[in-house]
């Protein structure tokens, strides 16, 4: 009984502590969030593909509505492998994975394409189409959810305006350079409103100049009220643009800096 | 707002993909297989409507020597008493040998000589020729009798049991040729789909729905179907005009306009077998982010 006791309440006070250390590592967003629930929550987290290979093993870890995440570590210690699971690429072995109210382990098909149309993603190779132009690039998300055509075109004029290609809307990628591609997929991942961005080295190969602007773009998304996890090499950008740090290292959880 | 010269074509839902050099091979083969199939249904209606045309009048004979004629008699009457022969005309040697002599005209046959020689012959006329067991009937009374039946009559008589097996057979054929026009097509949608590996994946990362994915080539193999089945259709006139004065001159009208619901749904079905199948195949890999 006493036992019971003692352990409930150091379960209540890691929690509390971890909403401490969110309070103040991040501002008023966190007293929007109603729920007690953070957006994404992770218990003993493993995944295991089926080359038996253990990518992410023993994660615990809760983000919250609002925060701007960045995922470091090595090359191999299971940034891309923790994003994949995130829009269900791939299912956790074990442990829990709730994203967004949805249980990743068994949800449906049909819930992880609601949760793959609230997220907007920006993968490392930027996986623009490019037989199509940069309108139709943008415009995919939404005509996926059902948009008419004279519906999306305000809309992606918006967007595109938004990372100054307004006047690049019928080119083709190929006519674009690698910063201009990389902002394309950044107009492309928040076209549809997403509430998460999830970002595998959107600077991957860009010089730092334009790797500051891509993340300017990413933390204003950021001020606006999306969560973005944004997977990493590039460690000089968090001088310029703080955010919380998690530390991957061998597929397991090695440091987490609410503020780096 | 949109500039003229761009038209968004935008992937997935109720957009077809683009029509290629590939796409346009596959509807000349679907289009070439269709109008064979075409023109052997056409073949088969000459078919039917020919021996149609000369079925209806066909008699059997059965021959019998003439002298006992207490036999005969009791050979027209049990000839008259199966169900499916209406009636029985005895036809006499005298009314034979003219008739064979008018038919090889100055062959200098004696007629009395003649008269001699040729059999008592019955003319049947038969109510239902399809009739399982009538020329079996036929042919056994006939032997209890010592007489004989004309075998050359009962082989023509029994045609329309021939033209149903070469129907099997034409269907077979159809069968056998829609699997391939469907694998055709299948094997034309594989590589579209392949090309566009890339787009199929990334709406699927965005979260679309499965037939919003796959309903566009289901449609292109559709369409690929059914337009191959109107230019086959288009190209069986041809064929009819052609033949046309010939098939009149044996009583058959043939009729092309019958073939062209066929032809169309034919291969529209054919073409959305074709996409089903290949689309089937498209499952969603995951590579790497
Ligand atoms: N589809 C897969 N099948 C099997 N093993 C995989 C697969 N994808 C990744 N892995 C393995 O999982 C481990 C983690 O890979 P992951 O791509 O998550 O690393 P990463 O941290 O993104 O590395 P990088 O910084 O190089 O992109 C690696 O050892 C990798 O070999
Ligand atoms: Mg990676």
């Amino acid at each position: 009984m006493l036992m019971y006791c003692l352990s409930a309440a150091s379960v209540g006070i890691q929690s509390f502590c971890l909403h401490v250390v969110t309070f103040t590592g991040f501002e008023v967003t966190v007293f929007r969030m109603s729920s007690e629930q953070p957006l994404i929550h992770m218990q003993r987290l493993m995944l295991r593909y089926p080359t038996g290979k253990t990518a992410l093993s023993g994660l615990t870890l809760d983000i919250e509505q609002g925060q701007f995440v960045y995922l470091v570590g090595e090359s191999g210690a299971g940034k891309s492998s923790l994003l994949k699971m995130l829009y269900g690429g791939v299912r956790p072995s074990s442990g829990l994975l709730v994203t967004q109210q949805i249980d990743m382990r068994d949800a449906s098909e049909s819930r992880i394409r609601d949760i793959r149309r609230r997220t907007g993603i920006i993968f490392q190779d930027h996986k623009l189409l490019f037989s199509r132009c940069v309108f139709e690039n943008v415009a995919l998300p939404l005509r996926v959810q059902g948009w008419k055509t004279e519906r999306l075109i305000p809309r992606v004029r918006k967007v595109l305006q938004y990372v100054g290609l307004e006047d690049r809307l019928w080119s083709y990628p190929e006519a674009l350079s690698g910063g201009e591609q990389q902002r394309v997929a950044i107009a492309r991942a928040m076209t549809a409103n997403p509430a998460v961005i999830l970002a595998d080295e959107p600077t991957g190969n860009l010089d730092v100049e334009t790797a500051r602007s891509v993340l300017d773009y990413l933390m204003d998304l950021n001020k606006q009220g999306t969560t973005v996890i944004m997977a990493t090499h590039d460690l000089h950008l968090l001088k310029s643009h703080p955010g919380r740090v998690v530390q991957l290292h061998a597929g397991s959880l090695a440091g987490d800096y609410s503020e780096y | 707002m949109i500039p003229d010269k761009i038209n968004p074509r935008l992937p997935g839902g109720f957009n077809l993909p683009p029509f290629g050099v590939h796409q346009i091979l596959a509807l000349i083969i679907v289009c070439i297989s269709l109008w064979a199939v075409g023109t052997l249904w056409l073949g088969m209606q000459a078919a039917s409507q020919w021996v149609g045309s000369w079925q209806d009048d066909i008699h059997i004979h059965v021959y019998i020597d003439g002298e006992k004629s207490d036999i005969t008699k009791s050979l027209e009457q049990e000839l008259a008493s199966i169900a499916q022969v209406s009636s029985v005309r005895r036809i006499s040697q005298e009314e034979a040998a003219r008739w064979m002599q008018e038919w090889l005209t100055g062959g200098g046959l004696e007629q009395h000589e003649l008269v001699k020689r040729l059999p008592v012959t019955f003319e049947l006329s038969l109510t239902d020729e399809k009739s399982e067991f009538l020329f079996a009937d036929i042919r056994d009374t006939a032997r209890r009798f010592g007489a004989q039946i004309n075998e050359d009559e009962v082989n023509l008589a029994q045609v329309h049991d021939l033209l149903s097996q070469v129907s099997y057979l034409a269907w077979f054929a159809s069968l056998i040729l829609a699997i391939a026009m469907a694998l055709i097509i299948s094997n034309t949608l594989r590589m579209t789909l392949l090309a566009r590996a890339d787009e199929i994946h990334l709406m699927r990362l965005l979260g679309a729905k499965e037939w919003f994915v796959r309903t566009p080539f289901i449609l292109e193999g559709m369409l690929l179907g059914a337009g191959a089945g109107v230019l086959a259709w288009l190209l069986l006139w041809p064929v009819v005009l052609g033949v046309g004065g010939w098939m009149a001159t044996m009583q058959v009208d043939l009729n092309a306009w019958v073939l062209l619901l066929p032809l169309l749904f034919g291969g529209g079905i054919v073409g959305t077998l074709g996409a089903v199948i290949a689309t089937a195949r498209v499952v969603s890999r995951e590579t790497s982010v």
